[in-house]
């Protein structure tokens, strides 16, 4: 294992009772990555970051922080980490400075030191102006600050947070999520959220789990062409071609890009006269694109266009843990807007339609 | 150790942000004051038996109302609102956590007792001097008081542990400071042995020769081993969440 690899997940299981909260989940994070731990209502988000901060034991398998098992040495864990669970719960009695002195002297911070630290991260979290309140009388938003400023305070190298940004308001939301961001640029993240913009604001990575199990891990476009039903959009010139080469057919290039391995579909898309625009669907896990360029060169065939059709974060997250419900439920959600490709939403519309239709067929099949 | 500290430091000045830290120095003030004063003559009738049964009504009237509300929240309230899970990450051992838990209760008592030190000193030392006093019998009765506080404290928070509900935590803690108060009562009814055995489990009768002026090593161990056992239950409960 390699000395970046900050959280280390190995086939964590836990059992409540009967119920597999957890099934073999395994993730790395390393060092200075701010990963987004995504997953619906009860999928187990809350569950593992409780086991990696050592508030409850797996049922099977290990978890390391920094290097330290979260098992055999809980004390070298906590202390590496900054934790903010979910809800921020707080003692509603204490003051803000007196809750957070409180933390930075169990965690054996001396007086001038906790000074020091306290100005910082009051700064970051934005909360100077509250530090003599008491917490019962804050709103839900500085409490959330207060829980991030309490995780801060020792200045940790390892950062977990369950939904730090849950019940606040937009500008609120925003801005911690900005302070997370400005955190991540020096430290390790580890931070669960319900929502997706955050993700794609706050998180290069993203590890989605879905009932208990590790549904996708990877860099977000990775995520976001996971889902088994990447887009390509391939236009070629239909009048001219390279050289003394001719200019194909419609068919003559459906043909050459249906060939390329890893395409399943490839579907004629309207256009202008200019140009043959197709849409093909592949295989999510390759990346057909330099094929299809390799595939212009060599027959000659002018690219107008190539790009890979990226459905957006929402899109896949529903894809990878809906489904089942879904089809329990003999719904389908409804298409989330593509934040990536609004030019061409318009034009792929009817498109968009037939193919979801065809992929409804699928999804009954199997 | 540090932490340890730091949590019953915590735990300490939290009584003092309601008011019950208050509440239950006064009413305890009062009710050890009444028993001190005039139950049966208290003080003003300087006799050995009065004593005796002095200290006892006591620690009765410390199990009744002023335990049961000090340790009630103690493990409870952190689990209802989950602020037990901040506490738990912090770097610190569960041991340290039920320590400075029971630290942080057992000087709230210890401040109270102090308070109640006051008494005798009004009696025997200003304003009123009613002779001298044979310190003995006090500073005994007080060890025993002191003891027997330890060990209802760590009774408390080890049913604090058991239960989210401060209620069910308040009631439980008074029925079992109740029960093992009465034990020798109870035991008078149960036939020999287990008669006798009840006796030797009971709080008033480990509490009387502290009352009497002697310091007997058996009560002493009764009273501390009840603590080192209830501590060690109250830790395996707060361990038993992580298998849950
Ligand atoms: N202490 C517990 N006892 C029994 N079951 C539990 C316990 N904690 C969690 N669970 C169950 O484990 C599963 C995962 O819960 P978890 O809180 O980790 O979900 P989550 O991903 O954090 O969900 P959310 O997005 O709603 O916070 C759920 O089915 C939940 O009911
Ligand atoms: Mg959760």
């Amino acid at each position: 294992m390699s000395t970046d690899v900050m959280i280390h997940a190995d086939n964590l299981t836990k059992m409540f009772g009967s119920l597999t909260a957890l099934d073999r989940v395994s993730f790395d994070v390393r060092r200075g990555e701010v990963v987004g731990f995504l997953g619906p209502n009860g999928a187990g988000k809350s569950t593992t970051m409780r086991i990696l901060t050592c508030f409850i034991s797996p049922t099977a398998g290990t978890a390391k922080i920094h290097g330290f098992d979260v098992f055999d040495q809980p004390l070298e864990v906590r202390k590496k980490l900054g934790y903010l669970p979910q809800r921020a719960p707080l003692y509603h009695d204490m003051t803000v400075w007196s809750y957070l002195e409180f933390c930075a002297a169990v965690r054996e911070i001396d007086g001038s030191e906790f000074k020091k630290r306290l100005k910082k991260s009051a700064e970051i979290c934005g909360i100077a102006q509250v530090l003599g309140k008491d917490i019962r009388t804050l709103s839900h938003g500085y409490r959330q600050r207060v829980g991030l400023a309490q995780a801060l305070i020792h200045d940790p190298p390892i950062l977990i947070l369950d939904e730090p940004t849950s019940d606040l308001d937009p500008n609120e939301k925003t801005e911690v999520i900005n302070y997370i961001r400005e955190i991540g640029r020096e430290r390790t993240v580890l931070l669960s959220t319900h929502n997706l913009s955050e993700v794609e604001s706050a998180c290069a990575r993203a590890v989605i789990v879905s009932k208990g199990r590790v549904v996708a891990d990877g860099t977000l476009d990775d995520i976001r062409a996971k889902s088994g039903r990447t887009r390509y959009v391939v236009s070629v010139h239909e009048k001219k071609a390279q050289g003394d080469q001719v200019a194909p057919t419609a068919q003559q290039v459906a043909d050459a890009l249906s060939s390329i391995v890893g395409v399943s579909t490839v579907r004629e898309t309207p256009s202008d006269d200019t140009t043959h625009t197709f849409t093909l669907q592949a295989a999510g896990d390759v990346d057909v694109r330099s094929d299809i360029f390799q595939l212009m060169v060599d027959k000659g065939w002018l690219l107008i266009e190539l790009h890979r059709d990226a459905q957006s974060l929402g899109d896949v997250f529903r894809d990878l843990t809906k489904s089942e419900s879904r089809m329990a439920r003999g719904f389908r959600a409804e298409p989330e807007e593509d934040e990536e490709d609004e030019e061409d939403e318009d034009e792929d519309e009817d498109q968009d339609e037939d193919e979801d239709d065809s992929d409804e067929e699928e999804d009954e099949k199997s | 150790m540090k932490g340890t500290l730091a949590i019953a430091g915590r735990e300490f000045r939290s009584y003092f942000y309601s008011p019950l830290a208050y509440v239950v120095i006064c009413v305890g003030l009062f009710l050890l004051g009444i028993f001190f004063f005039l139950f049966r003559g208290g003080f003003w009738q300087i006799d050995r038996a009065s004593f005796d049964r002095m200290f006892q009504y006591g620690a009765l009237g410390l199990s009744l109302f002023i335990i049961p509300v000090i340790t009630m929240r103690l493990l409870a309230e952190e689990k209802r609102s989950g602020t037990l899970e901040m506490l738990i990450t912090l770097p610190v051992k569960d041991t340290e956590v039920i320590l400075g838990k029971y630290l942080g209760a057992l000087g709230l008592v210890l401040v109270l007792l102090l308070g109640t030190a006051l008494y005798p000193i009004f009696m025997f030392g200003w304003p009123w001097n009613l002779g001298p006093l044979d310190p003995g019998p006090v500073l005994a009765g007080y060890l025993g008081l002191i003891l027997f506080s330890a060990a209802a404290i760590a009774i408390g928070l080890m049913v604090s542990a058991f239960t989210e509900s401060q209620t069910v935590a308040f009631f439980i803690t008074f029925v079992a400071l109740l029960i093992l108060h009465n034990l020798s009562t109870i035991g008078e009814f149960a036939p020999g042995a287990i008669g006798e055995f009840l006796r030797v489990l009971s709080f008033d009768t480990n509490l009387q020769k502290f009352a009497r002026g002697l310091i007997d090593t058996r009560n002493v161990i009764y009273f501390l081993s009840i603590t080192g056992l209830c501590l060690v239950m109250a830790f395996r409960t707060l361990e038993s969440r992580k298998w849950s």
